[in-house]
């Protein structure tokens, strides 16, 4: 299938001390991959590049073939993008943002947009400058998702939300997929999102692409063994961490042959949890 | 729709293995029956914590073995099984799930004479009578 949005090669350095790439990202239509990476590791500036908000010192971006950077823009009807932080929105209420978004997306959805205005109790009539920062989330995310562009993309969008309000966006969002044709790229901290959401994970790590991992493939490279007897200093194959007789593993196949070959026994093997090997991922940064 | 589907990721066995066999089982048991609607691909993926690559891989095989089918533009559905298939499936499922307690009883160490003597005790725990036709 042809990927709704395709990254080659892609760098930007942004002032003396931040270099981002190169990064090589390809999304496919139907598929939901979340944006991880530490605080500063350069999503947002990703997601930029992208929107063409930031231009690249190398590199090439496509969505659904168009260069993003090139004469024809028509690829802006395509996406939908939720910046962290908005600016110009101030002064004007929910009602007369909507009326100023709406038309620009021949898509809209309007039955949609009402939905979500009436789960997440916004208040269409008052300032945007006047809400609280979780209700200008679920403003701008009613603003947002019913443009209907097959690329979604959205930067933090639950930050400053409350938990049952988190819940309800990932339900929307599921059934917002279901037409099959669209993507998610989202960016977040929250490990609901990453779990309930996420089909694939592309981490960064200071400008650094980690890797796009497929979920059930990334926890399938991890496990974590309790040893029946204490171990030599050695360091054994596929061994990240450890702590006394725990060790964990991102080879469990070597791990085991290293083991078995050795007679050393485990009592129990367990799999990690996705945010454990995030951490892992963010903390060794080695690959 | 919630379906009595869990995972167990510390399993050796493929995660849409364990989805596969619990359809199964859910479906030969009679406890979705011929014509049920089955949850979308990306919703079953968002209960179960897992992404649609392998819950597609789940589906595609269920397919391929005849217990769902998939309806252009309506969705899945539970398929008509044959007799035969039902039983196969609750023959297997059963010793399959037998011969993972008596492996776990002989990682502890027990002798297969004991093992027979705690299947026997628990046994008859069960009223009399109990599972007759």
């Amino acid at each position: 299938m042809e990927p709704l949005l395709y990254i080659a090669d892609l760098e930007k350095q942004v002032m003396d001390d931040f270099h981002l790439g190169p990064i090589n990202l390809k999304l496919e239509p139907g598929t939901i991959t979340a944006l991880i990476g530490n605080n500063g590791s350069g999503k947002s500036t990703l997601l930029k590049t992208i929107m063409n908000l930031v231009k690249p010192d190398h590199g090439n971006i496509k969505i659904d073939n168009m260069f993003v950077h090139g004469e024809n823009e028509n690829w802006k009807r395509l996406v939908a993008y939720q910046p962290q932080t908005i600016i110009g929105w101030d002064a004007f209420t929910g009602e007369m943002l909507k009326k100023l978004i709406a038309p620009l997306y021949p898509d809209w959805d309007e039955a949609l947009f009402q939905k979500m205005v009436e789960l997440f109790e916004v208040p269409l009539g008052k300032k945007f400058a006047k809400l609280s920062q979780g209700v200008q989330q679920k403003l701008n995310l009613a603003l947002t998702i019913p443009r209907n562009a097959p690329l979604l993309i959205l930067d933090e969008p639950t930050s400053f939300m409350d938990i049952p309000s988190k819940k309800l966006l990932i339900d929307l969002l599921v059934e917002w997929m279901e037409s099959g044709n669209r993507s998610i790229l989202i960016a977040s901290h929250q490990i609901d999102d990453i779990k309930k959401l996420s089909d694939y994970l592309f981490v960064l790590h200071n400008g650094k692409m980690l890797g796009h991992f497929e979920k059930e493939e990334l926890t399938s490279t991890y496990a974590r063994y309790w040893l029946r007897d204490s171990l030599s200093d050695t360091r054994i194959p596929g061994e990240v961490t450890r702590e006394d007789r725990m060790i964990i593993s991102d080879n469990p196949m070597e791990t085991e042959a290293y083991l078995e070959a050795k007679g050393i026994q485990w009592s129990n093997r367990s799999s990690l949890e996705l945010d454990d090997i995030i951490t892992i991922l963010l903390n060794n940064k080695k690959m | 729709m919630e379906l009595p589907i869990k995972i167990s990721k510390d399993s050796r066995e493929p995660i849409y293995h364990q989805i596969v066999n619990q359809f199964k089982a859910l479906i030969a048991g009679g406890h979705l029956t011929t014509g049920t609607p089955l949850p979308s691909i990306r919703a079953l993926s968002k209960d179960l914590e897992i992404s649609i690559i392998t819950t597609r891989r789940a589906y595609q095989d269920l397919e391929v073995q005849g217990f769902i089918q998939t309806l252009q533009g309506k969705g899945t559905f539970v398929a008509e099984l044959a007799d035969d298939l039902k039983q196969e499936v609750k023959v297997s499922s059963v010793h399959k799930i037998m011969e993972n307690a008596i492996e776990t009883a002989l990682n502890y160490d027990y002798t297969l004479e004991q093992v027979k003597d705690i299947f026997l005790e628990i046994l008859h725990t069960y009223p009399k009578g109990k599972g007759d036709h």
